[in-house]
């Protein structure tokens, strides 16, 4: 069982505030990620967790229990940094027997549980080895055996896989999620990753200046970001944004240049307020009726989709087009988005415009739930 | 004028051959991406061309001129580490301005250069920041710009955005292609991540194990990969490859896929290429997004349990397998599948690709 709560943690570091009013709640069994660009707060957050850093203020409890006071040994957590340290003079059976063996494990015991985690994570053949003989997926995947050899109340993970190659690390985040249902134990991740957040989290939390900004599962922050500020970090190639104004007494958005208009039904509310209109790029429409003049500036292609970037005069927006056949650098396209595919955000605060709940073509929620039957 | 030719270059460290036998031309004012795993040579490349290294056998042209003997010093390329290494006691226009005071630029030039170069890297705002309390982000983007303002023929970048952070590296790659056709140099990007080679390069060359595996345009590559390495290695997940025979039905050629299934008619081309193979066992190659779902009521088509099903933003990647036989495919945001569950499959036969499974090369007819 691990269920771990953090209750409204601060810590600071003299006058500078590394994580503020943190309040949290990690489920059993959960793979759950903190998600934030660099220095948000997400290691510190770990650390506190683990027990290396005191929260200033706060309660962190594990199963209910509070462990401010606890030392890391008493928490009882796994941890797998981001550079490994493995021992490099000790093949990967040592690495993985020494966190047993220290604590005074008899051999059969420890022998049986290496057994059973060399398989999980296609080791056996690997054990032999010496770290410097292991490519970089190899010592990953030792790294995070030994960190499973121990029967951990929940297991900590740093950007464990920051360091491989990008094909790699496409193969690893499956294999460790894979490999959290299979043995069940609760994972908590952090990443500046956001794909490779999407990809594995249960639940993510995502992070700005130490203060949580959203928490919830990874289709959800995609769909229905609560803020321009989780809009803008998640989703590659990132949300397109537009400045302009909603009137609420006409349901229409009017960009600043005057050149793009959106009947917006359903939204509250009867006043004019300064937006950006934001919508991702694979919702963005290329050559519609009723889109703005704009000139392509680039096209990416990536096989199986493409990026076409175009310039409306006043800003840069980005399409993802499926497929290889795209206009041309310097044609002249309309670019239109798909009103039930839009959110808007205020400026000032950045919050999202709520729209009536009640309405039904502007709860993107509903339309995204029409499954596509196979 | 600043084309790069790499006559069969070779580098040995003792007994290990790091490159092999290299031929490769980048054409003036091209960006070529070497692109490879890690230990592939590209980065050895890299450093032959800097002249950081010395060839073990094989030479190094610059236009005509061969430079394999010239010092790194004296063949005037401009260099960008994976590890930028930035002046901490200098403020970022006294990086910036670096290059161009070694040159003894008259101070107007280097002034009119160094803004010209900050407004292009975003650093006008933190010209008179010191720099050793900026972020990661900022001091590749120094690092960059202060290569970039000496203005070199040849630009070399050794995965230069491999530190920064996700987000950040989407508006560099775009920021990189607008500096290199702004500067009209000829860029030479190492990476290891096929989407920067992809979205930046011109052509891009792949290499594996020393040996340059497929030179072409990121599209050329991606849908006519030369062996089942590239195939693998370009996509985004890379190309599916399942073991199959080939078998022949009433004139027409089909693979047998064994527990997965059997494929659709292959197109006459393909079916002729496929008269070329040494033996029926081949490799089947199918694109993830160009398996599709069917009806259950066809005859022919693939079944694949569903095995693993991972959700990223737009699209769904999900893991499909089939006795020893496993596959990929790219589905709608919106697609539902339960664990366990066999779909019904169709791979498109324009995405189809064959292998010779012994050598690992593209059966094609040219």
């Amino acid at each position: 069982m691990a269920h771990i709560e953090f209750d409204h943690v601060t810590k600071r570091y003299g006058d500078v505030v590394a994580v503020r009013d943190i309040t949290v709640t990690v489920e059993d069994r959960e793979f759950f990620c903190f998600f934030g660009p660099p220095s948000s707060g997400k290691s510190t957050l770990l650390r506190l967790l683990l027990g290396i850093e005191k929260p200033t203020e706060g309660e962190i409890r594990i199963d209910g229990k509070v462990v401010n006071a606890q030392s890391p040994a008493e928490r009882n957590l796994a941890m797998v940094f981001q550079n490994l340290a493995l021992f490099p003079h000790m093949s990967a059976r040592d690495n993985l027997r020494f966190p047993l063996v220290e604590r005074g494990v008899a051999t059969n015991i420890i022998d049986e549980r290496l057994g059973g985690i060399a398989d999980k994570l296609h080791i056996g053949h690997l054990l032999g080895k010496r770290p410097a003989q292991l490519s970089g997926g190899e010592r990953q995947r030792v790294a995070i055996g030994r960190a499973l050899m121990r029967e951990a109340t929940a297991y900590l993970m740093d950007d464990p896989i920051s360091a491989l190659d990008a094909r790699l690390r496409e193969e690893m985040r499956v294999e460790l999620k894979r490999l959290q249902r299979e043995i069940g134990h609760t994972f908590i991740y952090v990443t500046h990753d956001q794909e490779e957040a999407m990809s594995v989290a249960d639940r993510m939390a995502i992070l700005e200046h130490g203060v949580i900004r959203q928490i919830d599962p990874p289709q959800l922050i995609y769909d229905r970001p609560h803020s321009r500020y989780v809009a803008s970090i998640v989703g590659a190639p990132t949300m397109n944004f537009v400045a302009g104004e909603f009137d609420g007494s006409r349901g229409e958005f009017r960009s600043a240049d005057g050149a793009l208009k959106v009947a917006l039904s359903g939204y509250c509310g009867e006043a004019t307020e300064a937006v950006d209109l934001a919508f991702r790029p694979e919702d963005t429409v290329l050559g519609g009726a009723d889109g703005m003049p704009a000139r392509v500036v680039s096209v990416e292609p990536l096989g199986a989709f493409s990026i076409v970037i175009v310039d409306s005069g006043s800003q840069a927006l980005k399409a993802m087009i499926k497929g290889q056949a795209t206009p041309s650098t310097g044609d002249i396209v309309t670019v239109g988005v798909t009103p039930s595919r839009v959110a808007m955000f205020r400026h000032g605060d950045g919050r999202r415009l709520e729209a009536d709940a009640h309405h039904p073509t502007i709860n993107i929620k509903t339309a995204r739930e029409e499954t596509q039957p196979c | 004028m600043a084309a790069i030719t790499l006559e069969n270059l070779s580098k040995n460290f003792g007994a290990f051959a790091a490159l092999k036998e290299l031929n490769l031309e980048v054409r003036d004012r091209e960006f070529v991406a070497l692109l490879g795993p890690s230990g592939c040579g590209k980065t050895t490349t890299m450093n032959l061309i800097s002249g950081l290294l010395h060839p073990s056998v094989g030479r190094i042209l610059f236009d005509t001129r061969d430079v394999t003997p010239i010092p790194m010093d004296r063949r005037g390329v401009g260099f960008v580490f994976q590890n930028y290494a930035i002046f901490t006691h200098m403020t970022v226009r006294q990086n910036l301005a670096f290059g161009l005071r070694v040159r003894r630029l008259p101070p107007s030039e280097i002034n009119r250069r160094v803004g010209a170069i900050a407004e292009m890297m975003q650093l006008t705002k933190l010209l008179d920041s010191r720099t050793d309390k900026l972020s990661v982000n900022i001091l590749q983007r120094i690092a960059i710009g202060r290569s970039a303002i000496v203005e070199p023929a040849i630009f070399l970048l050794d995965e230069p955005l491999s530190n920064v952070d996700a987000a950040f590296r989407q508006v560099m790659r775009t920021e990189l292609k607008t500096l290199q056709r702004q500067f009209k140099q000829t860029m030479v990007y190492v990476t290891h991540d096929q989407l920067e080679a992809m979205t930046m390069a011109d052509r891009i060359a792949v290499l594996d194990q020393g040996i340059l595996q497929q030179v072409g345009s990121p599209l050329e590559i991606y849908n006519h990969p030369r062996n089942v390495f590239v195939a693998r290695f370009i996509g985004s997940p890379g190309m599916n490859l399942l073991n199959g025979r080939l078998s022949a039905e009433n004139g027409q050629t089909f693979v047998d896929l064994g527990p997965a299934g059997r494929t659709d008619a292959l197109p006459s081309g393909l079916a002729r290429a496929a008269e070329r193979a040494q033996s029926a066992n081949v490799l089947v190659g199918v694109r993830p997004e160009d398996l599709e779902c069917v009806d259950g009521a066809t005859e022919s088509g693939l079944t694949l349990v569903v095995s693993f099903v991972e959700r990223i933003g737009h699209r769904t990647v999900v893991h499909l397998g089939a006795g020893a036989q496993s596959a990929k495919m790219t589905a709608h945001s919106t697609f539902v599948a339960a664990l366990g569950s066999a779909l019904r499959l169709r791979a498109r036969a324009a995405g189809l690709r064959l292998f010779d499974r012994s050598s690992g090369l593209a059966l094609t007819l040219e």
